[in-house]
């Protein structure tokens, strides 16, 4: 798909969710469903770019997000750092433990990376509940509870404000987003396809895989690690029930319904995925065995996601005409 | 230009490559020939950093030995595949870019690149997705990308397998050209002895991993030890 389109997708994506206050701003609920859904496209873009283009089987996407969250928690209640230069530490923090993820990650295949990723995830949840994480400033089992919200020539971005609030997510997502668009269209994008698709045949011409697979891990990382530090501060409270498998499984499933390597698809995914859940709602117990069969019946009928399904049917459409 | 010196391969107590050394002189069209898991394909692993070795490799008086592929692509040594390498997800000219644009000293050169894929017959298919290429043109498209790299030497891997007789024509034709128009020095790795003996100017024999002959084709084609271990009774 070529950039021009995808920003077109992208825009058009955003432009909708932009005006949306406009006829749902005062329904408080429907804008927390919102702001969710724009965190969660940006984790889940992430994760597209570094499993779908760059075809490393990370599962520690959740992980890093944690890791950003908890980071700028510390840092804004245990050592009172500014709730801005606090994320931007966070990015910067859980850029670093994305590389050293990464290092042990370049020896080995697809299912071996995932492994190791999910085992950082596995292990996160005892270290931040643990002595050391108490250590830290985590607050163990409790969690951080009184994370000040993000605040910007004295106006506090929290959940009390939420219009504002939503505009500031909506900058943040549309920013990530962007980046995203701009590294899978330059030459970076490029290496990371070449490395996926033959690594041999890339490093044969010049790829150094050492190189573009930490830059991979390094700035999918970073922005995961920034939204996740946001999130931290938009809700006020951490706990490692975040680290719980449900988030992980929704995420998975917000990548597939957009689908996997077809960017922007995981923004779709992550609307489409986080609306539905919540119209399931009055199912109460069995809204968790509904999702699962729509997962199936999608997975059955658009193996490539709605955006795979749109742009193979633009394409039927073109060579038709 | 380039130089092996007693380079020796071992995967576990399996010697692919033993104490082998030979050269390759600039301009040189260069054959190397033997029977199946000789070590051929493990010698450019090899040379071009995909494998740790024992002994001495120089390119150019340079000892070039424990740089990974991507450094030696750099140096200007290119290869191909025996089984041919595609990025499916990029068309025919980000292909040949990619050699381009990672592989070659200097700035990412657009024109190069549309004069490799003019070169290498690519231009008709230059929007298509690799995927979807024949077989020949997969071929084409690595060696396209292979050249993009603006290498001093092309190291091809078995190029005619799988080709009818007009392709095998069409790809020996690009790859006299490769050496006379561009004046890239060329090893060749084959089965065909019909292409080596009227491509090379000299041809290198190995069998599990140890020289057998090295000489003139015509020479290499009669030494007894050859027809014995490679060629059979029947060549000729």
């Amino acid at each position: 798909m070529s950039w021009q389109r995808m920003a077109a997708i992208m825009g058009v994506v955003y432009g909708i969710v932009a005006i949306l206050p406009l006829f749902v701003g005062d329904i408080r609920f429907i804008m927390q469903i919102l702001i969710i859904c724009l965190i969660w496209a940006v984790v889940a873009s992430c994760w597209d770019v570094i499993m779908g283009f760059a075809g490393i089987f990370s599962f520690g996407q959740v992980a890093f997000f944690v890791i950003g969250a908890y980071t700028s928690g510390i840092f804004a209640v245990s050592w009172q750092v500014p709730a801005v230069l606090a994320i931007l530490m966070a990015g910067l923090f859980t850029a670093g433990m994305g590389v050293l993820v990464g290092l042990p990650c370049l020896k080995l295949a697809g299912p071996y990376v995932a492994l190791v990723t999910f085992g950082v995830h596995m292990t996160l949840m005892p270290l931040l509940r643990g002595d050391i994480g108490i250590a830290l400033g985590s607050g163990g089992s409790v969690g951080i509870l009184t994370i000040p919200p993000i605040t910007l020539f004295g106006y506090a971005f929290s959940s009390a404000n939420i219009i504002p609030t939503f505009y500031l997510t909506l900058a943040l997502a549309v920013t990530c987003s962007v980046v995203i668009l701009v590294v899978i269209n330059s030459y970076w994008g490029t290496a990371f396809l070449a490395l996926k698709d033959s690594e041999e045949f890339a490093v044969s011409l010049g790829i150094s895989a050492f190189k573009y697979k930490l830059m991979v891990f390094a700035l999918t990382s970073f922005l995961t690690g920034v939204v996740g530090a946001y999130y931290g501060h938009y809700i006020g409270m951490l706990s490692t029930r975040m680290l719980e498998l449900d988030l992980f499984v929704t995420l998975m499933v917000m990548l597939v319904v957009g689908g996997i390597g077809k960017f922007p698809g995981a923004i779709l995914g992550a609307f489409i995925t986080v609306t539905v859940n919540e119209l399931l709602a009055p199912l109460g117990s069995y809204r968790a065995v509904t999702m699962g069969a729509l997962v199936v019946i999608l997975v059955l009928l658009l193996p490539n996601g709605v955006m795979g399904f749109w742009l193979r049917r633009s394409k039927a459409g073109a060579t038709s005409t | 230009m380039l130089k092996l010196n007693h380079v020796t391969k071992k995967f576990g107590e399996l010697v692919a490559v033993n104490d082998l050394s030979f050269a390759v002189e600039a301009g040189q069209v260069f054959g190397i020939a033997g029977p199946n898991g000789a070590g051929k394909s493990t010698v450019y692993n090899l040379i071009t950093g995909f494998y740790p070795f024992e002994g001495e490799i120089a390119f150019e008086g340079r000892n070039i030995a424990g740089r990974q592929p991507h450094e030696i692509s750099k140096l200007g040594i290119a290869r191909t595949f025996q089984i041919p390498q595609t990025f499916p997800s990029l068309t025919v000219e980000q292909s040949v870019g990619v050699g381009n644009r990672f592989g070659a000293r200097g700035r990412f050169d657009p024109a190069y690149v549309e004069s490799i894929l003019a070169f290498m017959e690519l231009t008709p298919v230059r929007h298509e997705p690799t995927g979807q290429l024949s077989l020949l043109d997969k071929k084409r498209l690595m060696m396209g990308a292979a050249l993009a790299t603006r290498p001093k030497i092309l190291m091809l891997d078995e190029p005619m397998a799988g080709s009818n007789s007009n392709e095998i024509r069409s790809l020996m034709e690009s790859i006299r050209r490769i050496n006379a128009e561009m004046g890239i020095t060329i090893i060749i790795i084959e089965h065909f002895m019909k292409v080596l003996t009227e491509l090379t100017s000299t041809l290198l024999i190995i069998e599990t991993g140890t020289k057998v002959c090295m000489g003139d084709p015509e020479t290499v084609v009669n030494d007894p030890e050859v027809i014995e271990c490679y060629l059979g009774e029947s060549y000729g």
